[in-house]
């Protein structure tokens, strides 16, 4: 639930008295559509909003010492949190999760950039294949990662044998501490390049042949368009992509516990798996809450930053 | 523009959209012919990629019958059961969101009701939910109401991934359908009801079958919430991680076990390809 979603808490409560009012004035016919559109709408919304009321619960397990199969939990206030800021382990998970974050979106942008320009010169396999774009995108991501982790084994995996073909040593991937963050990042970057490919490819075809034939006539050479025409103008896509991505590899669970499960050590113990490790592991579940409590307010900083970047560079092309 | 190119410059370009093509679709196309493999060609190094194809890790698969033995040791695996459980969880969520959802994403569109967008954004908000944090107080929840591990309570909570998504694509498709068209039938005298029923929805059919399909792609990829809150009744993706516990040995069943949940994906691609890249960028893309 990002920034968003909170926000209209107040209105939904407020919906009933708010039609009443607003109807008032209507004409009869309005007032008549208006009641039978609410009650349309409910379902869905009473379906989500037990959601939120569970994550507000979620909230306040974080403040209690609930431990599975002791029924009764008390409220601790926020030492959960402060025993956590104690912790090596802790501050380890933020990095993980931070840089997990934060290093595959921005070599997604590059690469999903590359990648859809590509497509968009329009030879004739690239009008052929662009099907095969979406495929990562399709399969589950724990398909994805347990696949990934067949072919990264360093003994019999099809990776290192890749590797020796051009003549490189074989290279440990998950199973060291030095390297499974980054194996566990390439794995993200494979999955979800993609997905910034779709979108910037999309920005790209919005770009009409006029403003590229314009830019060519002032004189300007492929690249010069490119950079100060084309970039430009799909930046706000590449930036958009970006939240939805950064929100997304943020809570990433699904890869990282196929792979890794946090290891080795706690070498890709994002925040998620932490999470989950010591609330359904260890069953501490107001630590487990807690853990997640603080992986939701990463999201929602990284979010805003994203957001406010993103209006920036759309005010500036408009 | 293809015409200004020289023919040095196409080559190029068209190699190097192959090499991106490969490096998409490679790893599939091992692990198909790694699920194809007897175990003696899997474990062989180099790897080999000619070698004659056998259908024994797929028997080993569903064959419950002989538990699977193996001539390289037993691994104890029941995958139909998860198939089945994913299939139903799956589906019942896409029906219960098509209920729910449909009708909400419609309203959203054409009628006024206070706080439209507040609603819409609230319900767009799902799609960044942080799962952990709702199934942490969900799983004691579930114990006490006997939900736990039940297709009822699995296909509830999938709602949280499906329901925000049909909502919101329900609403861009009937966006996308001229409002004179509903406006001419009802100066015809014909009550709203019967426009939506006999005009708008025949308009929305494509729409709608390709968000569900979408959606039912998004059911089939979840793992967290099966983890967590099942296990006779887990779905396949939470049986695929129990594959990889034996050991290395087994590596040719779990990759029969990838081909099977890479499968369903694949045939949704063939069937609906432009619906599905309209759904897996949506928010972002209108």
């Amino acid at each position: 639930m990002s920034s968003q979603a909170l926000k209209p808490i107040v209105p939904v409560a407020a919906e009933g008295p708010g039609a009443c009012a607003s109807s008032g004035s209507d004409s009869l016919e309005g007032r008549s559509i208006d009641w039978f559109s609410l009650a349309i709408i409910l379902p869905a919304v009473l379906i989500l909003f037990g959601f939120l009321l569970l994550f507000f619960y979620g909230v306040y397990q974080s403040l209690t010492d609930l431990r599975l199969g002791r029924p009764i939990a008390k409220f601790v206030g926020f030492a959960n949190f402060i025993a956590l800021g104690r912790t090596a382990d802790f501050w380890n998970s933020v990095r993980v999760t931070v840089t997990y974050a934060l290093s595959s979106v921005v070599m997604e942008a590059l690469l999903g950039l590359a990648v859809a320009k590509l497509f968009a010169s329009g030879v004739f396999m690239a009008r052929a294949l662009r099907p095969v774009i979406l495929l990562p995108l399709v399969l589950p991501p724990m398909s994805v990662a347990l696949m990934w982790t067949t072919m990264m084994n360093p003994q019999s995996g099809i990776m290192n044998y890749l590797l020796s073909l051009i003549g490189l040593a074989p290279f440990a991937w998950i199973s060291d501490t030095r390297t499974a963050l980054l194996s566990v990042i390439m794995i993200d970057v494979w999955t979800y390049t993609p997905f910034f490919a779709l979108i910037i490819f999309a920005g790209l075809q919005g770009i009409t042949d006029d403003i590229r034939e314009a830019a060519r006539i002032n004189g300007g050479k492929a690249w010069a368009t490119f950079v100060n025409i084309e970039l430009p103008l799909v930046a706000p896509h590449i930036l958009i992509a970006a939240i939805f991505r950064l929100i997304e590899s943020l809570n990433q669970f699904d890869i990282i516990f196929g792979t890794t499960q946090g290891g080795p050590g706690n070498s890709t113990s994002a925040l998620s798996v932490q999470a989950y490790i010591t609330a359904f592991q260890n069953l501490t579940f107001g630590r487990g809450a807690a853990l997640m409590v603080v992986n939701w307010l990463i999201v929602l900083i990284g979010a805003f930053f994203t957001v406010k970047l993103w209006r920036a560079v759309r005010r500036r092309v408009q | 523009m293809d015409f200004t190119r020289s023919l040095t410059t196409r080559i190029v370009l068209n190699a190097m959209v192959l090499i991106c093509v490969a490096v998409l679709a490679f790893p599939l196309v091992w692990i198909v012919m790694m699920a194809l493999k007897q175990q003696s060609d899997v474990m062989a190094w180099p790897p080999s990629f000619v070698f004659t194809p056998t259908m024994d890790n797929f028997r080993v698969l569903f064959d419950a019958a002989q538990a699977g033995a193996t001539s390289y040791g037993t691994i104890k695996v029941d995958f139909l059961k998860p198939v089945i459980n994913s299939v139903v969880i799956a589906l019942g969520a896409v029906v219960v969101s098509l209920i729910a959802g449909v009708p909400a994403g419609y309203v959203l569109a054409r009628r006024d009701i206070p706080y439209k967008e507040d609603i819409a954004f609230f319900i767009l908000g799902f799609r960044f939910a942080p799962v952990l944090l709702v199934v942490i107080p969900l799983f004691s929840l579930f114990q006490s109401l006997g939900l736990y591990d039940t297709y009822i309570g699995m296909i509830w909570v999938y709602q949280v991934v499906t329901l925000p998504m049909i909502v919101w694509l329900t609403r861009s498709y009937v966006e996308d359908i001229p409002k004179d068209i509903e406006e001419a039938a009802a100066i015809d005298g014909a009550k709203p009801f019967r426009v939506v029923l006999h005009i708008v929805l025949p308009l929305l059919k494509p729409g709608l079958i390709g968000a569900s399909l979408l959606v039912f792609l998004l059911a089939w990829h979840n793992f967290a919430l099966g983890l967590m809150l099942s296990s006779t009744k887990a779905p396949v993706t939470v049986a695929l991680l129990k594959l990889l516990n034996p050991g290395i040995q087994f590596y040719p069943v779990m990759a029969a076990g990838l081909v099977v949940t890479m499968i369903v994906p694949v045939i949704l691609i063939v069937i609906g390809q432009r619906h599905l890249e309209r759904g897996l960028t949506f928010g972002a893309v209108k």
